[in-house]
């Protein structure tokens, strides 16, 4: 089966799960997935054993600069579920805001994914819920609770006390 | 399956040595319970050498970030810098000379070459079979030699522009890597009758650390080690990059699925990087070294994967338009192959962890990592050293 092949077999087995499709290259397909469809999303795809999971990635999305005397509109995290069979890379895009970002574990479907899940809790601040031992995977114990490196407001200075 | 929770066993206190300490070259935790010599549980904890790469190319341009990314490994700096440069192309909808192309994959060989026999080494080390260790490590000064005449380092070869190669190889090289092949290859061929004769060292390795194609697939393992449980998966196969299409490389795989497997895979891929090799020498395609870019990148997002030594690399690249990248996410193979030892360390015996963890080919290898025994009566903290040698008393 040649790539094109693969992307559009992909394209039918998330057909009624995912509410976009993109082509952003001739090798990739992007299905965004909501939150609470992302275990339907995976199920569907290991079921038809299509691919194998290869990555999950974090994005940060901040919110824009507010127009003058306008409030900041919402910010977001996203995160990717790249899934390759052969050439091809399909990925589940899912988009939780700031304020509720919680992302169920795909962990009983895929055991290595919680590696990957603890990454996306520590680094970027989405909660994965279900993964076996969220401990921090990178992070030292005793990294500050709520601050994410991976999150563009993260500078890794330290505001400087006010001058005297 | 749980041990029993000791209930008023007076405990040990044992300082922790680690992990963290002055004599580790690179650190990590694992934590092993066992109930008598069976291992009922493994877990790690990763990350002591962290360094905030994928936060650090945001504040970086383009080609800074290169020079931040190829260090991410001291083994495989090139692949990762290959899956770089050729996600940096992407986005800027451009490709490398069919040279340059040609010069990656030969310095990528290269690095296979120096990695598996690092890898031979240290996996023999572990078992206890020094002598192993020394030959190969003498021989892999070759190629070690040949990677310095040829690029100036004999680790982070810094090979590759965003655009192309930095170097060429000219005729004199050409033949060094030649006659350094021949004898590599010699080397290999009785390597490869050791791994599968010897046996005391089959003891350590056939029947061990078995993983079936189902479990592989399942757990998500990578590279050599997946393809030992005849996982049909290589990138170079599947997805050609840089000139794999011009200069294909077969498959390996086995059926055994056991460390004795993972020996075997390693070695045999081997004798296809020497082929390859030979290949590019004697058909070099002509041309220029690179292709010019812009020092902003046009907004988008790329995603490049590579066959590294250890198996699958897996880059995602944003750009927001700017000089900078926006967003670097490097997936690492050893990432996956963790888990697989993991979830399949408990059954086995505590004997056999220091070469199942060494069969993965782990990105941080030969060296002291600090492991947690922790037995009915209480928890212990032992160095790698003393895991390894118990592994090899037990075996005696």
């Amino acid at each position: 089966m040649d790539t094109q092949q693969t992307l559009e077999r992909a394209e039918t087995i998330l057909q009624a799960i995912a509410s976009q499709f993109t082509r952003p290259a001739p090798e990739r397909l992007d299905a965004a997935v909501a939150a609470a469809q992302l275990p339907a999303a995976v199920e569907a795809l290991t079921r038809a054993k299509f691919g194998y999971l290869s990555a999950i990635t974090g994005l940060d999305h901040p919110p824009a600069a507010p127009k003058a005397g306008e409030a900041a509109g919402p910010g977001r995290v996203e995160a990717l579920y790249h899934f390759c069979e052969g050439a091809a890379v399909v990925t589940l895009r899912v988009a939780v805001p700031y304020d509720a970002a919680r992302i169920p574990s795909i962990y009983h479907l895929i055991p290595s994914a919680t590696l990957f899940e603890r990454e996306l809790g520590e680094m970027l601040g989405i909660t994965v819920e279900g993964t076996p031992v969220p401990d921090h995977l990178l992070l030292p114990e005793n990294w500050p609770e709520g601050v994410y490196p991976l999150r563009k407001s993260f500078t890794g200075k330290i505001e400087a006390p006010p001058a005297s | 399956m749980e041990s029993q929770t000791p209930q008023a066993t007076p405990k040990k206190f044992i300082v922790p040595i680690g992990p963290q300490h002055p004599a580790l070259k690179e650190p990590g935790h694992f934590e092993i319970q066992v109930d008598g010599e069976i291992v009922t549980s493994a877990t790690a904890r990763l990350g002591y050498v962290h360094r905030g790469i994928e936060k650090g190319v945001e504040g970086q341009n383009w080609t800074a970030s290169m020079y931040l990314l190829e260090r991410i490994c001291g083994i495989c700096s090139h692949v990762h810098a290959t899956a770089y440069a050729i996600g940096a192309e992407k986005l800027a909808g451009v490709t490398a000379p069919p040279r340059a192309q040609a010069i990656r994959v030969l310095v990528a060989e290269l690095e296979r070459v120096h990695s598996h026999l690092l890898w031979l080494g240290v996996a023999a080390h572990e078992g206890g079979f020094d002598t192993l260790f020394m030959y190969s490590w003498r021989d892999r000064e070759t190629v070690m030699d040949i990677l310095e005449a040829l690029t100036g380092n004999r680790v982070n070869y810094s090979a590759n522009l965003i655009g192309g190669v930095k170097f060429d190889v000219d005729d004199k090289q050409a033949d060094q890597i030649r006659r350094g092949i021949d004898f590599l290859e010699e080397r290999t061929k009785h390597y490869l009758e050791v791994v599968t004769t010897d046996e005391t060292f089959l003891r350590r390795t056939r029947g061990v650390g078995t993983m079936t194609r189902e479990q592989a697939e399942e757990l998500g393992a990578v590279g050599p080690v997946a393809r030992a449980s005849g996982v049909p998966r290589d990138v170079r196969v599947d997805a050609p990059y840089a000139a794999y299409e011009q200069f294909p490389v077969k498959l390996v795989t086995d059926t055994g699925g056991d460390l004795e497997a993972r020996f075997v895979v390693r070695m045999k891929e081997l004798f296809e990087c020497y082929r390859v090799i030979r290949e590019i020498l004697d058909k070099l395609p002509p041309g220029d070294l690179t292709v010019k870019v812009k020092p902003r990148l046009p907004a988008g997002e790329a995603i490049s994967r590579v066959e590294a030594p250890r198996g699958e690399l897996f880059y995602f690249l944003k750009s927001a338009g700017g000089t900078n990248p926006d967003r670097i996410k490097v997936r690492t193979p050893s990432l996956c192959n963790w888990a697989s030892v993991l979830v399949l360390a408990p059954g086995h015996k505590l004997a056999d962890i220091p070469m199942m963890l060494a069969g993965i080919d782990p990105c941080f290898s030969c060296n002291d990592r600090l492991v947690t025994i922790a037995r009915r009566a209480g928890a212990e903290t032992w160095t790698w050293a003393r895991l390894r040698q118990y592994g090899i008393e037990y075996y005696r």
